[in-house]
């Protein structure tokens, strides 16, 4: 942890605790989940009230009734329910999924965006118990160059343009996550998962590992800076300068990289 | 019959006598590993008291190493050493044969096989707690690498394994035997169309069983073979030398097998539902064959949705999109069950008992399970509560709380035919009513912290910072949790005191007229009928206009024929069988 204070960006406050609600923002892009789930919500609040309203009611109005119908219902009372299944089915299942799909095609799976904007920032991601090392391509803007800025647990980003991870571990399955970013997605051996996002605005935000890693896998934190592009090309010019100079090209261990891979 | 329990017969009831023993003991364990987990999210690193006895060195607070061992044999016990064999092996393997009017098991002897190889994974599992360095801890669902010796080195892991191996022979087991039982021993005129919903529930289950048990089988093998061969079937890096292996391999394994584990679990506790709501509405379930039906299509896709689980793996989105179709699929036929069960409640005759109250209330939280779980379905809406406490809340609402009232309705509802003895009702209503209310107050607690971003497995979750406000909310849920282990004193008093001096059933207290109640005493003898019932009626014959006119009752035996408008003789409890004539009908242990 930096100066920053590292807590929800704009006011500091946290949310009650009994408040129903999502980490705070920051990206550029999470806002259309979150309305989403907002629909669910909405969703599942008058399923649970139709249906816990209906139980009672039933329950209320024909406990211990001297008749009781004799039958299974009707012709007319199962098309009832087929079709209210239905319908319920097609309203809620049809919203999420048009929603979902919407948000993948343009943001979670359409590395197009990122692929095509020359301000995009790559960092490769190495996953081990437990912490992050994040590789940041120096100004030269290719990986395994000497110029290279490697971190633990601190993520520099800059706001505004697409950053692009593509994410390795060298042990066990991580999960990387950035609660506020909207972003979650599995370290596994062997293979170069990536995501990208957005950052919307200056702060400082958590990163948290969210597979089961081992005895220490609550303490896989890391801290992720959205810096404003000027301060972050300052850093990164610095950290750059300093990696060249402290730069050891008989350490093979330290030059973990890979080519960038094209989606 | 009573008293000492035969440790060898292979009469399906002495083997369910069996399961229910060992199941409510693992239970019982497997809960108190729960609450050591809530104890720590409330108090984290505080000592538990009175478990300074396990955990000396740390004066009874659970260290990193003791908590994910801790969770990881929740996870483990609860799954496929308590709730599984609760309501396969007990229930299961009680109620099925005699339901269908068959006089045992298909395959006796492979039944009481599948005990013994389930005690033997028991055993297995107790002993791993007493092994240097404990027993499992690399979660439930074991995933490499970090299950491999290389990152989890005790022998506590491996005997987990194998005990987790011996729970899938003995799942694999009663599957093949309900499966084979359901189709092959059926008595005269047991139609499928009149088959009691638990049985519908309990066969697609088992079928369920036959067809991915194997599936778990074959990864924990390989598993198995990775830590004690050197074969590296998941592990990387692998495949750099030739070898192919692949952690994700698993994982695709592990699901395809886990998906359809969430309904062998909640199938039968369906099935339940949908038979109690009717006999307690004292009317034919709505729309029986929609019921069934819609059982039979979420049996079928069951196997088709596991990788929502995997959303956040970097699966191809063709897989992906494929996926989250398939998992939103799922939601029509639970919907068309779940409104024919509150269709059955109207216009019904309602009977609060303790096990419709268990069967209402297992609707209550299998309602809001199921559709907290439609957001995960759904690959955007999943990405940020993958992996939080608003999954654990989820499925512990659906194959958690509702497969637990399942259990205890049905326990409730059979036991007066299994040992002979009713149960208190009043203690009964109790403990099933507080257990609901108080499973909403854990889980919904629980869902409440993971929308609010907390993941799941954390020894500290207030290691981060956004995380920090949510100690109230856990405490409060801890406390809940807390209420909801002490509740089960109302079910453990019950059960001693009924079995020691409670009230001798009447041979049909629910008067419904399901084989197992009008055609056997309680508790049923070897063999089960005197002789084989021929079956006349649907499982919910009730309130049926001219039953009521000619024999002065709301229900009919199944195999009980409808006596001739003419013949005034009043009908007896002897008479409700169609071909076993006069027999005696006093229950039990008298």
């Amino acid at each position: 942890m930096k100066a920053q204070p590292v807590t929800s960006g704009s006011t500091g406050t946290p949310p009650g605790a009994w408040t129903l609600a999502l980490p705070e923002d920051a990206s550029a892009h999470g806002h259309r989940i979150d309305a989403l789930l907002a629909w669910s919500h909405r969703f599942d609040a008058v399923l649970a009230a139709v249906v816990l309203g209906w139980l009672v009611l039933a329950v209320w109005r024909f406990r211990g009734a001297k008749r009781a119908a004799p039958d299974g219902g009707t012709r007319r009372s199962r098309a009832w329910v087929l079709s209210l299944a239905l319908g319920a089915f097609v309203v809620v299942d049809g919203t999420l999924l048009l929603g979902s799909e919407g948000y993948l095609r343009d943001v979670l799976w359409n590395f197009h965006v990122p692929a095509e904007d020359p301000r995009t920032v790559r960092i490769e991601i190495n996953a081990h118990q437990w912490s992050w090392e994040a590789r940041h391509a120096g100004e030269d803007g290719r990986f395994g160059t000497p110029d290279d800025v490697v971190t633990w647990n601190d993520l520099r980003v800059p706001v505004g343009v697409p950053v692009w991870v593509q994410l390795v571990s060298t042990d066990v399955v991580h999960g990387f996550s950035l609660p506020h970013f909207r972003v979650k997605l599995d370290a596994i051996p062997g293979r170069v998962n990536q995501t990208w996002f957005q950052a919307a605005r200056e702060g400082t935000w958590e990163v948290a590992c969210f597979q089961h890693c081992g005895t220490s896998h609550y303490k896989m934190r890391g801290v992720l800076q959205a810096m404003s592009p000027a301060s972050y090309a300052a850093w990164l010019r610095e950290a750059g300068r300093q990696a060249v100079q402290a730069y050891d090209a008989d350490d093979s261990a330290a030059r973990w990289g890979w080519e960038w891979k094209a989606p | 019959m009573e008293g000492a329990v035969s440790l060898f017969s292979s009469d399906h009831k002495d083997v369910a006598r069996r399961y229910l023993w060992s199941g409510l003991g693992f239970l019982l364990f497997g809960g108190l590993l729960a609450l050591l987990i809530r104890w720590q999210w409330a108090w984290p690193g505080q000592p538990v008291p009175g478990l300074a006895w396990a955990l000396p060195e740390s004066r009874g607070a659970l260290t990193p190493p003791a908590y994910t061992a801790v969770f990881t044999m929740h996870g483990l016990i609860m799954i496929f050493f308590a709730v599984t064999p609760l309501l396969f092996g007990a229930l299961g393997h009680f109620v099925l044969p005699l339901a269908i009017g068959a006089r045992g098991l298909a395959f006796p002897r492979l039944s009481t096989l599948g005990y013994q190889v389930y005690a033997v994974g028991g055993v297995l599992v107790l002993a791993s707690f007493a092994v240097r360095l404990g027993p499992a801890s690399a979660g439930w669902t074991a995933y490499p690498p970090l299950s491999t010796p290389a990152f989890t080195p005790g022998l506590g892991q491996t005997l987990v394994t194998v005990a987790v191996l011996c729970a899938a022979a003995s799942a694999f087991l009663y599957g093949l035997n309900f499966v084979v039982t359901v189709v092959r021993c059926r008595a005269p005129g047991m139609t499928w169309g009149r088959l009691p919903l638990t049985v519908w529930g309990l066969f697609f289950a088992s079928v369920l069983n036959v067809l991915f048990v194997p599936v778990l089988a074959a990864a924990t093998a390989l598993l198995l073979m990775d830590r004690l061969l050197g074969t590296q079937f998941f592990m990387a890096g692998a495949a750099a030398v030739g070898g192919g292996g692949d952690p994700v391999v698993y994982q695709h394994l592990f699901w395809l097998f886990g998906h359809p584990e969430v309904y062998i679990l909640i199938l039968p506790a369906w099935g339940m539902v949908g038979d109690f709501v009717a006999f307690f509405s004292r009317k034919p379930a709505h729309g029986y064959r929609l019921t069934a039906g819609a059982m039979g299509t979420v049996t079928a896709l069951s196997g088709l949705v596991y990788a929502h689980h995997l959303f956040t793996s970097g699966m191809s989105p063709v897989l992906g999109r494929a996926f989250m179709v398939l998992t939103l699929l799922i939601s029509l036929p639970a919907e068309v069950m779940f409104l024919n069960w509150l269709m059955t409640l109207w216009r019904g005759s309602v009977r609060l008992t303790a096990p419709m109250l268990a069967a209402l209330g297992a609707m209550v939280v299998f309602g809001l399970g199921g559709i907290t779980g439609l957001a995960l379905g759904s690959v955007a809406t999943d990405v940020p509560l993958h992996g939080t406490l608003w999954v654990v809340g989820h499925f512990h609402l659906t194959m958690g709380a509702a497969s637990f009232l399942g259990v205890f309705a049905g326990l409730y509802f059979w036991f007066p035919k299994m040992f002979g003895r009713a149960m208190h009702e009043g203690l009964a209503k109790a403990h099933v009513l507080s257990s609901a209310v108080l499973f909403l107050g854990v889980f919904g607690g629980q869902l409440a912290a993971g929308y609010a971003g907390q993941l799941r497995r954390l020894y500290d979750p207030y290691q981060y910072t956004y995380l920090k406000h949510l100690l109230p909310l856990n405490q409060w849920t801890t406390a809940f949790a807390f209420l909801l282990g002490a509740a089960q004193v109302l079910f453990v008093v019950n059960l001693v005191w009924t079995l020691w001096r409670g009230r001798v059933a009447e041979p049909n207290p629910w008067q419904v007229g399901t084989l197992e109640w009008t055609c056997a005493p309680s508790p049923p003898p070897d063999g089960n009928f005197a002789s084989v019932p021929v079956v006349l009626h649907g499982p919910h014959a009730l309130s049926q206009p001219e039953v009521l006119a000619r024999l002065g009752r709301d229900w009919i035996g199944q195999a009980e024929p409808l006596p001739d408008a003419a013949v005034a003789e009043p009908a007896t409890v002897d008479a409700k069988c169609a071909d076993i004539g006069r027999m005696p009908t006093v229950g039990g242990i008298t």
